[in-house]
C-alpha cells in the first residue's frame, strides 16, 4: 500500500509541462493538495508478490510520437509541448544534419509508414494501445501496431554473452528498485526511428526505462537514451501512460504490413 | 546488409526443413516422438478429457506454461502430413498411407476436409499452382509474414505459451493470441482478423476455446485448405497428466466452405530446458544468468522487418514507401 506522494504529482506534472502549462498545473496541484493529503493512502496493483502490477492496456495521450520536441501544429503532427528534458535532443552536429535529412524525407522513410516494428522507446509512446503481461519473472508488452511483442525479463539475468546481435527491441532486463521497474535495453539495430519527425539513433543506443506508477490507473514512463554516435549526452524523455477504460475494450490485432495483399485470401478468382 | 542476407537465409532454410527431415527418414522408420532435434513421430496419441491432477497456477488454471511445438509435420500437407507440399513429394511419400503420420482430420473418418463442391475448386486451384505461382493468389500468405492464423500456427515453428489471470497468450513466431478466460462483450461481426478473436475456459485437464471475428486468409497450409470469414472454430486443448503433451482438437463450421463441421487433431510436446535446442521446435537462446536456471528463452520475434524482397525470404513485401497512410 503505498500513498500517492504529493512529491510525486509535482514531479510528474514538472517533467510532463512546460511554461505556462506547468504554471497552471502547478496551481491546480496547490489547490487540490489538501483533499489528497486527507484521503486514505491511494492502493496501486500488486503482484501477490508485493511488486506493482502494471497488467492492462496502457495508451498515451502525448504527442510524443509526432515529435518528441517541442513543435507547433503542422500538416502532419499536432502541436506540442515536447517530452525531452531540457528541450532538444542534444545531437552531436552530423547527426543533427542527418536528423534534418529524415525530417524532410519522413513521409516515405518513417518505418512505422510500413507497419514495422516501432522499436523502443518509440512503441511505447505511439498512439496506440498495448497490454503488459506480468509474471515475477518476466514482464511482457503485446503492442496493438504490427507485430511488436517485448518481453522484459525480471529474473535476474543480464543481457545475453552474445553481443551484436541487433534487435529491433533491444534486450531488456528489468529490475526493481522499490515500487519503480527499471530496464536496462540494449544491443540494437539502427533500423527503428524514435517518433514521426526522423529523430534517430544508431545501433550503439543503449536505454534505461523507468515505469512507476502515479496512481492505480496511470504510469509515469521515462526513458533515458545513450548513444555516443549520435547524441553528444544522455538525454531523457517523460510521459504518462492511461489505462485504456472504455467499455469492452479489448487490443484488437493490427498486422497492418498484411495489408496490401490480404484481398487475394483466402481464395481469390478473376472477376470476383 | 549482412544481416538482412543471414535473417532471409534462414527464413528459407527453416522453411525447407521439415521436407529436408522426412526425405532423410529411411523407409519404415520407427516412431521418434521425443527425440532431440527435429524429428518426427508417425503417431498421434489420444488424450482424454477429464480432471487435472497436475501443477496449478496461483488462480487456479492448470499450469501448462512453457514452449511447445508440433510433433508429426509442418504445414506443407495438411491432410497427408508427412508426404511433402504441392509439387515436392517428400521421401515416403511414396510408401502405402499406414507408413505416414495421419491425416490431421481426425472427423470425418476419411480424413478429408467435406468441402462444398465450389471450396473443393478453389483448394484444389491453390494446390495446382502452388509449386510455380504465377498469381499473387497463389503465394501461401505465411511466405510474406502474415500471421500464421487458427490452426496453421500449431504446425508451423515451436511456439511459448503463457498464463496470467484471466489469459492464456500464445506467442507464435508469426503473431500471437491473446485468449481471453473470462466472459465480455464479444467483438463486432464487422471485425475480422488473421487470428480472430478467442474467448476460453477451462474444463478439468482441457482448455476451451470459442475463435470467431475469423478473416479466413491463412490458410491451412501449403495445399491451400482454408476456412472463409464466416468460419467458427471451436477448440480444445487437452493436456495430458504430466504435462508433457496436448492434442489440439478443433472443429471448424462454416456452411458457406463445408457441407458440415469437421474436427481436427494436431498434436503437441513441451520442451523444456532439458532439451537441446534445434532452430525449429525450440527455437531457443541460452540466458545468461547466474545458476544457470532457466537455461534458455526466446528472443525478439521479428519476420517482415528482415525479410524484404532482398533475398527473397518474403515474397511480394515492399521493402521501400509506404503501406499504410495513418
Amino acid at each position: 500500500m503505498l500513498p500517492l506522494r504529493r512529491s510525486d504529482m509535482l514531479e510528474v506534472l514538472k517533467r510532463s509541462s512546460r511554461g505556462l502549462l506547468a504554471a497552471a498545473a502547478m496551481a491546480a496541484v496547490t489547490l487540490t493538495a489538501g483533499p489528497i493529503q486527507a484521503q486514505d493512502p491511494v492502493a496501486i496493483p500488486r503482484l501477490a508478490s508485493g511488486k506493482p502490477d502494471f497488467s492492462g492496456i496502457w495508451q498515451t495521450l502525448s504527442e510524443a510520437d509526432y515529435d518528441l520536441e517541442p513543435h507547433s501544429g503542422r500538416r502532419d503532427a499536432p502541436p506540442g509541448p515536447g517530452v525531452v528534458e531540457g528541450g532538444a535532443i542534444p545531437y552531436l552536429p552530423g547527426a543533427l544534419e542527418q536528423r534534418s535529412r529524415n525530417f524532410e524525407t519522413r513521409a516515405e522513410d518513417d518505418p512505422r509508414l510500413k507497419c514495422w516494428v516501432l522499436g523502443v522507446p518509440r512503441g511505447v509512446y505511439y498512439p496506440a494501445p498495448f497490454q503488459i503481461f506480468q509474471r515475477d519473472n518476466d514482464v511482457t508488452l503485446v503492442h496493438q501496431f504490427g507485430n511488436q511483442v517485448r518481453t522484459i525479463a525480471t529474473n535476474g539475468s543480464d543481457h545475453p554473452e552474445e553481443k551484436q546481435q541487433e534487435f529491433w527491441l533491444g534486450d531488456s532486463r528489468g529490475h526493481w528498485e522499490g515500487d519503480t521497474l527499471v530496464v536496462d535495453v540494449a544491443d540494437f539495430n539502427p533500423e527503428t526511428w524514435l517518433d514521426r519527425a526522423g529523430n534517430y539513433h544508431s545501433e550503439e543506443l543503449h536505454v534505461v526505462e523507468r515505469w512507476r506508477f502515479v496512481d492505480p490507473d496511470t504510469i509515469a514512463y521515462s526513458a533515458t537514451l545513450d548513444d555516443p554516435k549520435v547524441y553528444s549526452k544522455p538525454w531523457t524523455i517523460d510521459v504518462l501512460l492511461h489505462r485504456r477504460r472504455d467499455a469492452n475494450f479489448q487490443l484488437i490485432e493490427d498486422y497492418c504490413f498484411t495489408l496490401q495483399y490480404e484481398q487475394y485470401y483466402p481464395h481469390h478468382k478473376d472477376g470476383q | 546488409m549482412a544481416r538482412r542476407i543471414l535473417t532471409a537465409a534462414l527464413l528459407l532454410t527453416v522453411g525447407a526443413l521439415p521436407q529436408i527431415a522426412l526425405a532423410q527418414q529411411t523407409p519404415a522408420p520407427a516412431p521418434q516422438p521425443t527425440a532431440p532435434g527435429i524429428r518426427w513421430s508417425k503417431e498421434v496419441i489420444p488424450i482424454a478429457s477429464g480432471e487435472w491432477t497436475g501443477p496449478r497456477l496461483a488462480d487456479g488454471q492448470p499450469d501448462v506454461q512453457g514452449f511447445w511445438s508440433n510433433t508429426i509435420s509442418n504445414h506443407s500437407n495438411f491432410t497427408d502430413p508427412q508426404a511433402g507440399p504441392p509439387g515436392e513429394p517428400s521421401g515416403t511419400a511414396k510408401l502405402p498411407r499406414d507408413q505416414r503420420a495421419p491425416s490431421r482430420v481426425s472427423d470425418p473418418a476419411d480424413g478429408e476436409i467435406p468441402y462444398r463442391p465450389e471450396a473443393r475448386a478453389l483448394q484444389a486451384d491453390f494446390a495446382h499452382n502452388f509449386p510455380n505461382p504465377t498469381e499473387p493468389q497463389y503465394i501461401e500468405p505465411l511466405a510474406r509474414c502474415a500471421p500464421a492464423g487458427v490452426p496453421k500456427s500449431f504446425m508451423w515453428h515451436g511456439y511459448e505459451l503463457r498464463q496470467y489471470p484471466g489469459y492464456v497468450v500464445l506467442l507464435f513466431d508469426s503473431g500471437n493470441r491473446i485468449i481471453r478466460l473470462e466472459d465480455g462483450a464479444p467483438l463486432s461481426d464487422k471485425i475480422k482478423l488473421w487470428n480472430g478473436d478467442s474467448r476460453g475456459h477451462w474444463e478439468g485437464n482441457t482448455l476451451v476455446v470459442s475463435v470467431r471475428n475469423n478473416n479466413g486468409k491463412a490458410l491451412f497450409g501449403r495445399y491451400g485448405d482454408f476456412m472463409s470469414e464466416n468460419g467458427t472454430v471451436e477448440e480444445r486443448y487437452i493436456f495430458d497428466a504430466d504435462g508433457k503433451r496436448f492434442n489440439y482438437v478443433a472443429t471448424f463450421t462454416d456452411p458457406t466452405v463445408y457441407t458440415r463441421p469437421w474436427t481436427a487433431t494436431i498434436p503437441a510436446r513441451r520442451y523444456t530446458d532439458a532439451d537441446e535446442p534445434d532452430g525449429w521446435h525450440f527455437d531457443v537462446q541460452p540466458v545468461n544468468i547466474a545458476g544457470g536456471t532457466p537455461r534458455y528463452e526466446h528472443h525478439e520475434r521479428i519476420c517482415v522487418e528482415n525479410n524484404g524482397p532482398f533475398g527473397g525470404g518474403a515474397v511480394g513485401v515492399p521493402f521501400e514507401g509506404s503501406v499504410i497512410a495513418r
